[in-house]
């Protein structure tokens, strides 16, 4: 079990697909995940399952890969803090999280925008600017930079997780710069397309984020670099103003109004 | 039950889990002086840009590692919410620490008796006056020195 638990998870599962069913059972979605170079034991160790769970599930995937050897029953280590039930957050990373929720009501705005864009005559190439223009300036400069250049910079860059998260932002700007190309090119295929995969991206990037990697960075951040993170962050709202995120709050509250109307029309 | 639970008569003098080292020295990790906090200045340099401590009296006799947990790489402003007078003076030094001192951060350790809550309240008070902002921790500490909750305001 030492030696499997120091490999990477998208070979253990590609050799055992039984383990990447287990992990699944426990929300640990390795099986989709694009890279899987994470070590097990990290895989394990980033979800912070209460001492009982995280022996459970070791004895499981034990089993799964050797079916014939006599694994002892999992031996729980009460001594060891469990994870608190429900998530809290330090201030700094409460407020990533807290503008997560805008970012979300455009996510959930984009089926409509993308029906709307299908069904009408002409491109509405406008609309799509502007969804582009919150895209880029809200969720991208304004809130995946204080993730780039300010929290990812407290914990270890190299580590796949973080890794993935650029990942993401990357694909992420990718996507719009074809939207982009779609609304100039007045191809609504390729803006339908591009808008939903955007969505589906960012859907699970928040969640991942909401879920696993801030509260594991919140357990590695000292007293002092949560100020420190929050002054850094207060420091780079200050620099674009509160009147970013009001012109943002209201185009989404616009564009709702419209969808809503164009629903019940 | 009756009574106030602030003062009221518990004896674990039986306490039979002892687990620990009583070897080796620990040095102490107070950098400052004075501590309490009417005696205190917000202008001190000891509390320029830190992370700040405001603890009430019983934690750090309650707490067996007092010093390396929890006071090491702060500095410390010490009170009683149940004894002490003039506490609106209190609310002002938080808030002159925030603004003027600029202090990083402010952990409040008060033990889990109803009363000294009374100490996490202050801060907040002082935080809400306070212009520029700043994350707020608050520590509770059971009687018999244990962690009970240690969570951002
Ligand atoms: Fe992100
Ligand atoms: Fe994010």
């Amino acid at each position: 079990m030492h030696k499997v638990i120091n490999q990477e998870i998208k070979q253990i599962i590609s050799a055992y697909p039984e383990v990447g069913r287990i992990l699944e059972e426990y929300n640990i979605g390795c099986v989709p995940c694009s890279v899987g170079s994470c070590l097990l034991k990290d895989v394990v160790g980033i979800h912070n399952l209460d001492p009982e769970k995280e022996a459970t599930l070791m004895y499981r995937i034990e089993k799964a890969i050797y079916p014939g050897r006599n694994v002892p029953k999992p031996v729980v280590d009460a001594s060891k803090k469990s994870a608190p039930k429900k998530i809290t957050y330090s201030p700094p990373v409460k407020k990533l999280v807290d503008e997560h929720v805008l970012i979300k009501r455009l996510l959930a705005l984009i089926p409509s925008v993308a029906e709307y864009t299908e069904t009408s005559m002409k491109v509405d190439k406008d609309l799509i600017l502007r969804c582009v223009d919150f895209i880029r300036n809200y969720a991208d400069k304004y809130h995946h930079m204080k993730e780039e250049d300010i929290l990812f910079k407290y914990v270890d860059e190299k580590a796949e997780v973080i890794q993935i998260m650029y990942k993401d932002h990357d694909t992420g700007r990718g996507y719009v710069r074809q939207a982009v190309e779609g609304a100039e090119k007045g191809n609504k295929a390729q803006i339908k397309e591009n808008l939903l995969a955007y969505r589906e991206l960012l859907t699970q990037h928040i969640k991942k984020e909401d879920e696993i990697l801030y509260p594991w960075i919140d357990r590695q951040l000292s007293t002092t670099q949560v100020g420190e993170v929050f002054q850094k962050c207060n420091a780079a709202d200050a620099s674009v103003g509160d009147a970013l995120p009001r012109k943002y709050e209201k185009f989404i509250i616009e564009l709702e109004e419209k969808f809503l109307q164009e629903v019940t029309k | 039950m009756s009574g106030c639970p602030g003062s009221k008569t518990i004896d674990f003098s039986e306490k039979t889990n002892q687990e620990g080292s009583e070897t080796g020295k620990r040095p102490s990790q107070l950098r400052q002086w004075p501590i309490q906090m009417h005696l205190v200045s917000p202008m001190a340099p000891y509390f320029q840009g830190k992370d700040i401590l405001l603890a009430a009296d019983c934690t750090a006799f309650a707490l067996g590692d007092f010093h390396k947990d929890y006071l090491k790489g702060k500095s410390i402003a010490i009170a009683c919410p149940k004894l002490d007078s003039d506490q609106e003076v209190y609310v002002e030094k938080i808030k002159a620490l925030i603004d003027d001192a600029k202090i990083n951060t402010l952990s409040v350790m008060i033990m889990q008796v109803p009363c000294c809550f009374g100490l996490a309240q202050i801060a907040k008070d002082g935080a809400e006056k306070a212009t520029r902002k700043i994350p707020v921790k608050q520590i509770v500490v059971g009687l018999e020195g244990n962690i009970l909750s240690e969570e951002w305001l």
